[in-house]
Parts: C-alpha cells; structure tokens; sequence
C-alpha cells in the first residue's frame, strides 16, 4: 500500500490542542484518489477536530498537511476549497433568507468580477444545473428556509458534487437523509470514486461503513489506533478498536425481556397534530413495556413526542396516564401528569452548557427538592450524588459545568434530570444519537432496568437495530401515521424498514422529501402593504388640509424624507449585519458638530465646506468603526457598546462645542441644500443617491452582500469564510457615514446644530427600517422598503405639523409606529414560519 | 485548591475590587465626614433598587431599556390623577398600577416572541411619548409636604431610598438565588429551548419578571417625585443607562446565565461611590507638563461613566470567553 501514487492529501503526525485536552495526537492520514476513507470512533476521538483541519477551519499546532505532496497551510476554508477541497458539515447550515442558488454559490465562493462586483447570472445558471442532478425540481430562487431538512442536505452534497472537487468531506452525510436519498447519494459518490475523487467518509452507521469503504481509520482519545482496508476487519472488530476495551458487543444483544406487563400507563387515542404533521395515531405502552417508534424524519414520530408532552398543540384525540384523562398544554403540566421527553438534540434541546451537572440535573424536579419556599442545596447535592451513581456518570464532581463532559455522559446526566421527576411514562426521542458505543449500550440496560421496575417506556429513534434489539413492540410511523406493528422477536428489519417507506420511494428509489409546503414565495408583500399605508396618509391628508400639495410643504416632505431615508438606510445596514446600533443619533450630532466646527473655520468656504464634509464623514466612520470594533474585540452585545457610546458621543459633542449652539455657517453650505439642481431638490438628489448607492453596495458587491450573509447565519458565514470582523466593521462604518451624512444634511436644511439635535433619532430610523420591512434579526430587507419607511415617518411629521397637533404627541406618535413596526416584524415572521 | 486556581475564580472580582478601591479612595480624598454624603446617596438607592430586577432580567439574557420612561409614565399619572384631586396615597397606587400594567405590556410582548431588546426599545419611545401627551409637557409642581418627606426623609439616619434598596435587594437575592423561580432564571439564561424542553414555565418566568421591572419602576417613580417635591414629564430619562452600568459593572453577563446580585451590589456601590466622588471635582483638570486642561462638569462624569461600562462589559466578557473556551475536542468546535 505505501508503493502507491503519492496520495491526494496525507496528515502526517499532526497535533492539535485545545486548553485541557489534547484532541489530537501525532494522527497520520493519507487519502488515496478514487478512494473511499472512512473515519470512525467514538464521541470525542477527533474525527471532529480531523475534519476540520481537513477542510480549513482549524490549523493544526504541529505536524504537516500535504496536499498532492506539496505542505499547505490553509487559514480559512475558503483557502482549502479553492484547493479543490468540499466538505459537506453535519449540520446544514444555511443563509435561511437568502436564495436556494446564492447559498450554493457562497458554499463555493461567490463569482465576482474586478472590484467585487457579483455575477449573479453565472450564480443561477450554476444552481440550476447542480439541482438538474437531483432529480428533485427545486426551485434556485427561492428562499433556502423553505427546504426541507433532506433537502438542504441534497442540495449542499449536489453543490459539492458539481464544484469538481478533488477531495470530497462528508460529516455524517446520512443522518437526515432517507433510504431513497440515501442511495442516491450513495451512487453519487460511486460515481465520483470512479472520476478519481477522494472521499473522506465520517459516520456512525457501521452498515454505510462497510458498503462504501475501502479503508478504515479509527480514532480513539485523539490518537489514531487502527487503519487498514475495509475488508481486514468486521462490525464486532471495529467496535472493539472503537471502544478499546472487549465485552461491549454483548450489550448490544438482545436484552432480557419481561414478558409479563403490567397496567395499561400511557394510552393515546386517535391523537391528531394541529399543523397536520400526524394524524389519527392511537397507542398504548404498559408498565414495563418498551414500546420502540421507528420512521424516517419527518414521519411525524418526533412530533407526536412533543405534543404528548404539550410542546406542541394537539387538534383532537386524547391522552391518559394510569388511565387518568389529560390535557396537557404545556411541558409543565406534562411533568406534573408524570410524563418525562428526553429531546432529541442534547445540544440545543437538552443541556444548560454553562450551568453545573446539579443544575441541570434538578431543573425539572425543583418541586420535590424544596425546603418550603427555599431550594435545598442539600437535597439537590443528596438526589445529584445518587443519579450520579446510579447512572454512572463521570465527572469531577457536581459542580462540574456540564459542557466539560463527554457526549455521552452529558445525555446521562439528561436522563437522570427525567428520573429525578419519577415518571410513569418515559418518552426518549434518539437518546443515543452522537453517543459513543459504550454509552449507548449503558443507556439500553438503564431503559431495561427502568421498565423492570415498571415505568412505560416510548423509544423513538432512527436507529434500526437500536430500535429492534431493545423494543417488546415497534410501531412503524410513515407519512404522520401508523403504518404498522412489529414484534421484534418474530420479524426482520428488512420488514420494518419496507413499512416505513413510502411505496413509490421502494420502486423507484427516488428522493422522498418530508412533506414540503409549496406557498409561493411573496417578497413584495411587506413593502405593497406600507405603500398603500402610505397611499392612505396622502389621501387622508389631501382630504383634510388645504397645504398639504402647496409646492413648499411637498419639497419640504421631500427633503425631510431624504434625511431619514439616509439615517434609516444607515441603520438598515446594521440591523441586516445582525446587529444594533442606538448610538446613531447622537453620532449624527456629533459628525454634524465636527463638520460645524471645521466650517466656521476662517477660511474660504470654498475650503471649509469640503474640508467640513468630509470632516463630518469621517466622524461617522470612525464612530462606527469603534462602535464595532469594541463590540468585536469585546465580545459584547452592540446594544451594551452603543448605549455607552450613545452617551460618549453626546458628551464629546457638548466637550468640542461647550455646550453652545454652533450657528452662522458660511451661506453657500446652508443655501446649497434648498437649492435645486435640474429641477429637484438638492436633499432629494443626495437622498437618492445615498439610497441608490446602498442597493448597490447590498446587492451587486461582494462587501455588502458579506453584510447581508452575516446578518443571515453567522454560523453558515464562518464555513463559508465570511468574516464576522469585516462584516461588522463594514456594516457599522457605513451606517456611521449615512449618520455623518444625515448630520450634515440636517445641518445645511436648519443653519444651526444645538446640543440636543439628534436625540431620539436612532429610534425612529430603526422604525422605519423595521417598518420597511428589514427583519429585526438580520439578513432579510430591502432598500426600497426602508426608503418607503423614511417617506412614512416624514408623512408622519408632517401630518403632526399640518393638523398643527402640539409638540408633545410627537414622541408619542414615533412611539407607537415603532411599537406597530416590531407587532407587524412578528406578524411578518409568524406567516414566514 | 491550588493558587491559580484561586486567582481564576477571583479574577472577575480583580477588576470590580480595583475599581471600588479607586472610589472609595476617590470618595476619602474629597471629604473627612464621609456620613455627611449620605444624602447624595438617595438617587443612587433609586438606581440600585432598578438595578435589582434587571440584574434578574439580564441572568435570562434579556434587558428592559424601558424602565426611564415607566418611570416618567408612573410620575406622570401620580401628577395628573392628583391634580383631578385624588389623594396621594391612591395616586401613588395609581402610579404603581400603570407602572405595573406597562411592564406585563412588555412581559407580554417579550412572551408573545419579540426580542427582548427590540420590545423595550420600542416601548422606551412608546412610554416616553405616553408620558409627554398625557402631561401635556407641563411638569407639577407643589406637591404636598407630608409626601416629600417619603422621598426626603430618613429611618435612624439612613436615607428612605437606601432603606428601600436594601429591602428589595434582600427581597431579590432570596428570589434569585434561593428559590425555584430563580433557578429557572439561570436555566433560562444559559438555554431558552433547553429550559423549555425542561418544563420550565420560560414565559411565566419572563412576564412575571418583566412586570416586576415595571412596578419596581413606578415605586421609584413615586419615591423620585416625592425627593424633588415635583412630577417632570421626562423623569428618569436615560437612568436605564445608570442602571444596566451597575448591573455590567458587577459582572453579570450580558448574555445571561452567569452573575448574580451579589455583583450588582458591587456595581451600585462603585459607580454610586465613583459618581459621588467625582462631582466634587470642578473646574479644570490641568495635565501636568502639556498645558492641557480639561473642564470638568456633569457632562464630563457622563461621558467618563460611558466609558466603564464599555471598558468593563469588555473585561468580563473576555474574561468569561476565556473561562469558557472549549475544554473538549470534536463537537464543540464545529
């Protein structure tokens, strides 16, 4: 083997550190092209730290990485996939409001042309032809939220597929995948095998290992104890090398079975889901029964666990424990009916990661451990300890914050949080997922052991021998309905498997989605309902008043409306970077303060006014930039920096000026902005100007589009090697210059800056923003609607000015549109979900 | 325990300590009665008091910005609701009902899914501008003594406001860290889906939490107007600013889950202790050897405040990155 071709990409003897744990240690690795390398080992051996290291997101500390025999040094993944490396992550990650096609086009680096300009023609035609090989019509523009989990997967390996990489990473390609989409990913990457593709091939499947191999690496503790061709080992074999100790195989053979059950404890009868995920499912577990629920995802088994246990909202049908009715509508009244869900994403789902292994253990039993009113320290150490013990759980000692622990012990310490509440019915929903082989047959005799002593027990997992080798019955679930019963002693898996899909996916072994909504997407919709908001304001004020269509107040509405345009635009780009910036208004009178300053100069205003401007501007910029740069390096929430630079800003300004109102501005700046240049007002030109540039900057250059990435999925952005430092420092520069800008508008439309100009601004521009449609959360917004918010907050001020309504409503009014602005983002939200 | 050890877990009580060492200091230098300052301590006791429940507020990773316009909503309806000639006792009631009743509307949109930030800040515009119409701009002036004296007047020499503080501290600390609604506040912080999936009752949790930020607010209110004897129709404006500084300054984190109220009394005491210090200086401050002099005023203390609570979010969220940083390999470095 070692007379072969040099291979495609060789680790020799790298090492890789974390504080604490040495993750990696001294692991060589050579994939050969054409060949399939499977990576197995348990939680936490390294296959993690490996891949990444593979695929450019971590560098390792010592030891080389040769790529065709020649060392490389990647310091993102973008370096590596330029290499001709893809990875396919476990975790789909994705821009959820951005298209099908751009997200696929950022997965391989966004085409651009000289200066960044985005060729966006060239980033469809390229989706188009890449989901051509699914099979599977997928519309390229829409937005990626809408896939369905499979479908995210699909579409990513596609994406790989098409990118002609030399080395392909697959993370557990198949977790999300059903048997149809399964094998056609497995024929993809035959395919791919045969064009001389490396396939580095990391899953907990053994079934998938031993199909598609030809070599073999396991990892253990960060130190690599067996490699070879797949065909010198077998399943029991490999487990062993996996685990490093013998024996563990027999836990995974069948358990003893109590054949005698008890009362009936959970019954469920013709329960439906609300949003239609199941319908009409009726079940019964026994004390001492397991009652094992096997389906594909999406089959509506994950759902019916949740809406037992009051997650979800149940249209019609019934529950009872120990033959007791129920209504549960809440996870608290689950518990107090003596039910307990053990989730299916420990991660997000399950654990409290900062909080200690006591906390999270007793979390849901507080009730029982309480000394009146008080928590009981003592009782929580006493019921901690004996879980601990009882479960076998490592760890220092109670106190240990949780996320120290290894996978494994971590879903223990879950389960024994459900013990502690007693429950007469046990729902577990993939309790071993991601837990290595020794925990997971630990966590199979503990189930045993529990229904022993009486307790029903639903085990819902996608893991076929899991499910048949520690269930007394297997209920199959297909398409949100019961599709079968199965006795694990007298039927195959074949059998159960068959059940679960549906039939077209057997026959032609076609890709089965989830079922998949296919509403029309309707992007319009939130700016055609503030236009016709605007359309009313109009009319209600043409109908009212006399002055509203009077030449001056319409060029007066319009140089108004190009001042929040501008600021509001500056707090869109801001809000779209995922971020917040409150300090805008007081950078506004800041800015505008420096400029005033610098244009009072005595010299000529042919200097002073250009020397001011950009003065101004600069101001903007370098308060943005600060604003983003304490919040990056500090790791602090934007909202917690600007507040502080809101009042520092502000302070600077009454510093620089003393407090005093800087008037008597040369008279070309202040006559420059009423004057009007082919027709139209000047604000108007500039607010136009200013708005056209932000569309092209968001939508047509790389540096915004970064911007709106981010904003996105901070998470999707860093695989994709987007930079959280510049797209925030970018973003809040920008929005720092359209402050600056608005400030000097401002400055030249009054002639004067006081102390106070400014206050309050910040909120009415992220209303109109919000208004206009940009989500509060980031990523998802439109120039267009922001610009149609800045006209509403003008019309607004001007409403208040021509019904002569006092000064005193006026923050009231901006009140209450932001309040309606946030209602209507959830509203907005709700109907996208 | 060995030493380092020890150093690491007193490291995020390093900078607070310096910081109180420096005010104290500060504080000394500037007068030998220090017992004397006790009255400038009142709006400080105010400020503690609201700092009490938004510490709670920040453990489960939200933040109520609203709490100086409640305050301002509370005042005014006491002036109004008095002048139509109620009595003081029943307009303060009224004043602690519309403060209670403006923060279950934030409780409310907080549950109902609004980002607690967005729901805040948008309610600060709301309450602010609620305020302003509802007194016309006018403040009230001539409020009846025997009132003022809840707000001017002291129990064996200690201020009504630090009196006030310290009970809804002492009321707090039990609430936070010793009982089951206070457990649900760090489950809440660290994992909000996690807390849901583990029967926590997350919104009761948060309305209940919210509205307390509310009422808390209008007790203020009530003492506030009571001290300057007058309702201004934008009392407490920008105080949230003092408030999430003596939260932050302690070391509770923004993101929720870690600190305590422990911390916060810390916060209050070095901010309240450096705010006093700091207004006996006046005038120009002259750096030897440049010529530079800076004059000194109330603006300068605003802007010197601003720049803590950066200089110190910034400390402890390094310092917690770096307690946190992750200890296992594989699946937290994804």
């Amino acid at each position: 083997m070692h007379d072969q071709p040099v291979p495609l990409i060789a680790l020799v003897d790298v090492t890789r550190r974390f504080p604490g744990v040495l993750a990696l240690d001294g692991v060589s690795l050579e994939l050969a092209a054409g060949e399939v390398h499977a990576l197995v080992g348990e939680n936490g051996a390294g296959k993690s730290t490996l891949i990444n290291i593979v695929c450019g997101l971590l560098a390792p500390d010592s030891g080389k990485l040769l790529l065709s025999g020649k060392p490389v040094a990647w310091s993102s993944p973008v370096d590596a996939r330029h290499d001709g490396i893809a990875a396919v992550h476990q975790e789909a990650e994705l821009f959820a409001t951005l298209s099908v096609a751009e997200n696929m086009a950022w997965e391989q680096g966004l085409p651009v042309a000289a200066g960044g300009w985005i060729r966006w023609s060239q980033v469809f035609a390229a989706a188009e032809q890449a989901v051509n090989l699914l099979g599977d019509p997928i519309d390229v523009r829409q937005h990626a939220a809408r896939l369905s989990v499979a479908q995210r997967h699909m579409t990513q390996i596609a994406a790989a597929v098409q990118q002609r990489a030399r080395v392909l990473v697959l993370d557990e390609p198949t977790s999300a995948l059903t048997a149809g989409e399964t094998a056609w990913l497995f024929r993809q990457i035959r395919r791919l095998q045969s064009a001389g593709v490396g396939i580095l091939y990391v899953s907990h499947r053994q079934e998938e290992i031993f199909e598609l191999a030809d070599r073999i690496t396991v990892l253990r503790d960060g130190r690599m104890v067996w490699s070879g061709p797949a065909k010198t080992i077998d399943r029991d074999g490999l487990i062993a090398q996996m685990v490093g100790r013998g024996g563990t195989t027999s836990a995974r053979t069948a358990p003893l079975r109590q054949p005698q059950h008890g009362l009936l404890r959970l019954q469920i009868d013709r329960l439906s889901a609300a949003d239609g995920r199941f319908t009409d499912i009726s079940l019964g577990v026994r004390a001492g029964e397991i009652v094992g629920i096997y389906g594909l995802i999406g089959s509506g088994r994950s759902e019916l666990a949740q809406t037992i246990f009051g997650l979800r909202t149940a249209a019609g049908g019934s529950v009872r424990i120990d033959g007791r009715p129920v209504a549960i509508a809440s996870p608290a009244q689950a518990v107090a009916a003596d039910l307990a869900y053990l989730p299916e994403d420990r991660l997000h789902q399950g654990i409290f990661r900062g909080l200690s292994v006591r906390a999270n253990m007793v979390v849901s039993a507080l009730g029982r451990m309480q000394r009146g009113w008080l928590t009981s320290s003592a009782r929580e150490r006493q019921a901690t300890a004996a879980e601990l013990s009882k479960l076998g759980i490592k760890c220092r000692d109670a106190e240990q914050p949780i996320g120290e622990l290894s996978g494994g012990n971590q879903q223990k310490v879950v389960l024994g949080r459900w013990l502690l509440t007693r429950p007469a019915v046990l729902i577990l929903d993939e309790p071993t997922r991601g837990v290595d082989v020794g925990a997971k047959a630990e966590i199979h005799r503990i189930l045993r052991t529990l229904a022993n002593e009486g307790t029903a027990i639903v085990l819902v997992s996608s893991d076929l021998p899991e499910v048949m080798e520690n269930s007394d019955r297997v209920v199959v679930f297909r398409a949100g309905r019961v599709a079968g019963t199965f006795d694990p002693a007298h039927s195959t898996a074949e059998q159960v498997a068959a059940a679960s899909l549906p039939d077209e996916a057997l026959r032609s072994g076609a890709p089965v989605g989830s079922p998949r909504r296919t509403r029309a997407v309707r992007p319009w919709r939130s700016e055609v309902a503030l236009a016709a908001a605007v359309c009313a304001l109009i009319g209600l004020l043409i109908g009212t008043t006399d002055s509203f269509l009077t030449a001056d107040n319409l060029w007066g509405l319009l140089a108004t409306t190009a001042l929040w345009t501008i600021l509001s635009l500056g707090a869109a780009v801001i809000i779209l970077a995922g971020a917040i910036d409150i300090s805008l208004g007081s950078l506004l009178a800041l800015s505008a303060g420096v400029g005033g300053l610098v244009l009072k100069l005595p010299y000529s205003p042919w200097l002073t006014i250009p020397a001011g401007i950009a003065a101004a501007l600069a101001t903007g910029a370098a308060g943005g930039f600060f604003n983003a740069a304490v919040s990056l390096w500090g790791r602090v929430h934007p909202i917690v920096v600007t507040l502080g630079a809101m009042t520092i800003y502000r302070g600077l300004l009454i510093a620089l000026t003393g407090g005093a109102a800087i008037t008597g501005l040369p008279g070309p700046f202040v006559r420059w902005s009423t004057g009007r240049y082919w027709g139209v007002n000047a604000s108007a030109l500039l607010g136009a100007v200013a708005a056209i540039g932000v569309y092209l900057w968001l939508a047509h250059f790389r540096g915004g589009r970064c911007v709106v990435a981010y904003g996105a999925s901070p998470t999707a952005a860093r695989l994709v090697g987007i930079s959280h430092a510049r797209a925030w420092l970018s973003a809040f520069a920008v929005g720092g210059v359209l402050a600056a800008l608005a400030g000097v508008l401002e400055l030249s439309q009054t002639g004067s800056l006081q102390s106070t100009t400014g206050r309050g601004y910040e909120l009415q521009a992220i209303a109109a923003a919000v208004i206009g449609g940009v989500s509060i959360s980031g990523g998802r917004g439109s120039v267009g609607g922001v610009c149609l918010g800045a006209l509403l907050i003008s019309l607004i001020h001007n409403t208040l000015v021509l019904w002569q309504v006092s000064a005193n409503y006026e923050t009231l009014v901006a009140g209450a549109m932001l309040l309606i602005a946030v209602l209507a983002d959830l509203a907005w939200r709700r109907f996208e979900r | 325990m060995t030493l380092s050890t020890t150093f690491a877990r007193g490291r995020p009580y390093l900078v607070p300590a310096l910081l109180l060492a420096l005010a104290v200091g500060l504080v000394a230098s500037q007068t030998t009665r220090p017992l004397a300052l006790l009255d400038m301590w009142r709006p400080w006791g105010e400020v503690g008091t609201l700092a009490v429940v938004m510490t709670a507020i920040m453990l489960t990773g939200g933040i109520d910005l609203s709490v100086g316009s409640m305050i301002a909503l509370a005042s005014v309806t006491l002036g109004v609701v008095w002048q139509a000639g109620w009595s003081m006792p029943w307009a303060a009631a009224a004043a602690i009902g519309v403060g209670a009743a403006a923060g279950a509307i934030n409780g409310t949109l907080v549950t109902i899914g609004i980002a607690p930030l967005v729901a805040t800040l948008a309610t600060l515009a709301f309450y602010a501008g609620l305020a302003m119409a509802l007194a016309q701009g006018q403040r009230v002036a001539g409020l009846p003594a025997d009132f003022a004296s809840l707000g001017q007047g002291s129990w064996l020499g200690v201020p009504n406001q630090l009196l006030i503080f310290a009970l809804v501290w002492f009321m707090g600390w039990i609430v936070v860290h010793h009982t089951r609604f206070g457990r649900y506040v760090f489950a809440l912080g660290d994992n909000a889906l996690a807390a849901q999936f583990a029967a926590v009752p997350v919104r009761a949790v948060q309305w209940w939490l919210y509205t307390a930020s509310g009422t808390l607010a209008a007790l203020v209110a009530v003492i506030y107007c009571a001290r300057s004897g007058a309702v201004v129709p934008n009392a407490g404006a920008g105080i949230e600013l003092q408030v999430i500084a003596c939260v932050v300054l302690g070391g509770t984190r923004v993101t929720g889950g870690r600190g305590g109220l422990g911390r916060t009394l810390l916060g209050v005491a070095i901010l309240s202790l450096l705010d006093i210090g700091l207004q006996f200086i006046s005038g120009e401050i002259r750096v030897p050897w440049t010529g530079f002099a800076w004059q000194f005023s109330a603006n300068s203390r605003l802007l010197l405040i601003g720049l803590l609570v950066i200089g110190v979010a910034v400390w402890n969220e390094r310092a917690a990155a770096a307690r946190l940083r992750p200890t296992a390999a594989g699946g937290q470095i994804r």
